[in-house]
């Protein structure tokens, strides 16, 4: 491994960039995420920084089951992000439509037919705490050895 | 035909707002107010409001059947505030003018019914041009 | 046509100071604007429709999905018109319970609005204030009914959970922390010169614009409706003699503010709520039956309707609900924003009105 993919890795696992977005939930799952930003929680003291650039973006968080306004929408706001990039699909809503799939709907999820999910985080909301342990735990080894896997 | 870049289509959205039960029975109501098809009107509404306003309807004609025109009985009758401040068909200027005119056709000895008819017809034929 | 506007822009649907998606487009004249234009259908996903035909036990948990930020307002209105429909009494000491959590739930509510609104005028550390003491408050939410969001704590007959001793007196002592910060805070935004240029001013909603739009919650007792708030018509908020609070200015500050002062307002109702917290069981039961009716109440974001139909076992028939922030987007996207001197006003104007996209919707 070079010394220069070893400085790429340290960096990477210290300094992520997360952009949410919301393509259909209840709110529940983004004041969660909100919440990950009080001094409580304090999700900046992990080198985690939340933008709403996806141009800026490592970490997309997708929240929400699919509305029919999303569909094509939100593949452009996943190709906009630049590599090495992830999404990580953050309540039940997203996994599988939670409440929401049911007969008359017209949601159409799971988002993962849309954009490719890295991880998933169940629950209706999840804390704080689990979507933070979700970001972190995922985006060093899903970032490690990029420039070397590529080649 | 018009080609969207970024939007999509909305009316099949705003279909579904105008259809969902408290909105449809107050589209209902209008309808048979102004004596305009139900369908047609439908489809002014789509046409003319936007989304927020349509899913708005139901409360402002609410509102309107209770705060607007409360001291004058014509313009009650022709629904001049409410066609054109709570429910924006009509420019209100346009609105002040029809509603004017059929005062003074009532003024002038037309019969009451038959002048505010004539009113009422003038605003249908403003609303469906 | 004669030409009166200059440019067309778009504001969203994703947005840095919008947690939601919502466009927003906006007919400007140099920096003026003139009027815009809301496109939804970002958050539609049919609730109404996947009601229909389901027992009451099913919808109970969709009505709260409504909104995830004021889901007990959701919850109780919902709960209350079945049991208005059934002819089920509540017993006491539930119904002092419910207003307990639905203060916390409100108090938790404004705080997030207010949040939005400092965030967006960039004052980050008021904001971040803010957001920490509301997690004081969903602590002891969480302590009550065992789930920060989407509690389902209320249900036909009264509630799922006695409120202890020990769980009354941390509530008390945490409240007394929340009203001591809270008082810091109000005082920075009431005397901070620059929020008072970005809001002072900004985004009138006059009281005859109020009306026409049928703007409701904080939003119109800003601008001088006291008699909008439907805990007045609420028989336990009687018992407390609550009084709403209101405003004449109209503009940014005045609802920020409002909001503010209704959250102190909570805190004291939640007093007395447990000073008077009579003996007696929290549960009475009760079968869910036929019946129509049309039940309001007050969210924390103003006027909540639920028109149900029901059948014999129970089942919802029809449902529609009218959610607060329908109006209130529609009076802040037609009435606030035109005229407003800067697009970057358009924003902070826009989150003062505290709009829920997903209530919108549905």
């Amino acid at each position: 491994m070079s010394i220069l993919q070893e400085i790429k890795n340290r960096v990477r696992s210290k300094s992520i960039h997360v952009t949410f977005v919301d393509v259909g939930s209840c709110n529940g799952c983004d004041i969660e995420v909100l919440a990950c930003l009080a001094p409580r929680y304090d999700i900046e003291q992990y080198g985690i920084y939340v933008h709403n650039n996806p141009r800026e973006a490592d970490v997309l968080l997708v929240m929400g089951a699919i509305t029919p306004q999303w569909t094509d929408k939100l593949r452009d706001l996943w190709d906009k992000i630049p590599e090495p990039k992830a999404a990580i699909a953050v309540g039940n809503c997203p996994i599988s439509g939670c409440v929401f799939a049911r007969r008359h709907m017209y949601i159409e999820p799971p988002v993962e037919k849309y954009i490719p999910i890295a991880a998933q985080v169940p629950g209706c909301p999840p804390r704080p705490t689990e979507i933070l342990n979700a970001i972190l735990s995922l985006a060093p080894t899903l970032f490690k050895d990029y420039e070397e896997k590529q080649r | 035909m018009i080609t969207y870049l970024y939007e999509k289509d909305l009316r099949r959205m705003k279909f579904n707002i105008l259809t969902s039960t408290w909105h449809d029975l107050a589209v209902r109501q209008i309808a048979r107010r102004l004596s305009i098809d139900l369908q047609r009107l439908r489809l002014i509404m789509i046409q003319r409001f936007d989304m927020s306003l349509l899913e708005n309807l139901p409360a402002r004609w609410e509102a309107g059947l209770r705060h607007a025109d409360t001291n004058d009985p014509t313009a009650r009758e022709l629904g001049c505030e409410l066609f054109s401040r709570f429910i924006p068909f009509v420019e209100p200027d346009e609105m002040q003018t029809i509603c004017s005119e059929t005062r003074a056709e009532i003024d002038n000895g037309t019969p009451e019914v038959q002048a505010i008819d004539a009113g009422k017809a003038r605003i249908r034929e403003v609303i469906l041009s | 046509m004669k030409k009166t506007v200059d440019v067309s822009i778009p504001i969203g649907p994703v947005h840095p100071c919008w947690k939601e998606p919502i466009r927003i487009k906006c007919e400007t004249a140099g920096e003026r604007v003139r009027r815009a234009e809301v496109e939804l259908g970002y958050m539609k996903k049919g609730i109404e429709r996947i009601m229909r035909g389901r027992p009451w036990q099913e919808v109970m948990f969709l009505a709260e999905r409504v909104c995830g930020i004021c889901s007990v307002i959701h919850n109780m209105v919902f709960i209350e018109a079945m049991e208005a429909i059934s002819g089920i009494t509540v017993p006491p000491r539930a119904a002092y319970l419910r207003v307990i959590v639905n203060e916390l739930d409100r108090i938790a509510s404004h705080l997030i609005a207010n949040f939005s609104y400092c965030y967006t005028i960039e004052h980050e550390t008021l904001a971040m204030y803010l957001l920490n003491v509301r997690e004081v408050v969903l602590d002891n939410l969480e302590r009550i009914t065992g789930s920060r969001i989407n509690t389902a704590y209320m249900i036909p007959g009264g509630v799922r959970f006695d409120l202890s001793e020990e769980d009354a007196a941390a509530l008390l002592a945490d409240l007394a922390t929340v009203e001591a910060e809270m008082r810091r805070y109000v005082k920075m935004f009431e005397t901070g010169p620059l929020i008072g240029l970005r809001s002072r001013g900004i985004g009138i909603l006059t009281q005859e614009a109020a009306i026409e739009a049928h703007a409701v919650g904080p939003t119109a007792r800003a601008s001088g409706i006291p008699e909008c708030d439907q805990r007045l018509r609420h028989p336990t908020y009687r018992e407390l003699g609550f009084a709403p609070v209101s405003r004449t200015e109209g503009d940014n500050f005045a609802r920020v503010m409002v909001r503010f002062d209704e959250v102190f307002q909570s805190i004291g109702l939640i007093r007395a709520c447990i000073d008077r917290l009579p003996d007696g069981p929290v549960r009475g039961g009760g079968d869910c039956g036929p019946g129509e009716i049309v039940y309001r109440g007050e969210a924390p974001r103003g006027e909540l309707a639920y028109c149900i139909r029901s059948d014999e076992y129970g089942r919802i028939l029809d449902i529609s609900i009218r959610t607060p922030s329908i109006m209130n987007i529609e009076a802040c996207s037609h009435y606030m924003v035109r005229d407003v001197t800067s697009l970057a006003d358009v924003t902070s104007t826009f989150i003062s009105a505290d709009p829920c996209i997903a209530c919108t919707e549905r």
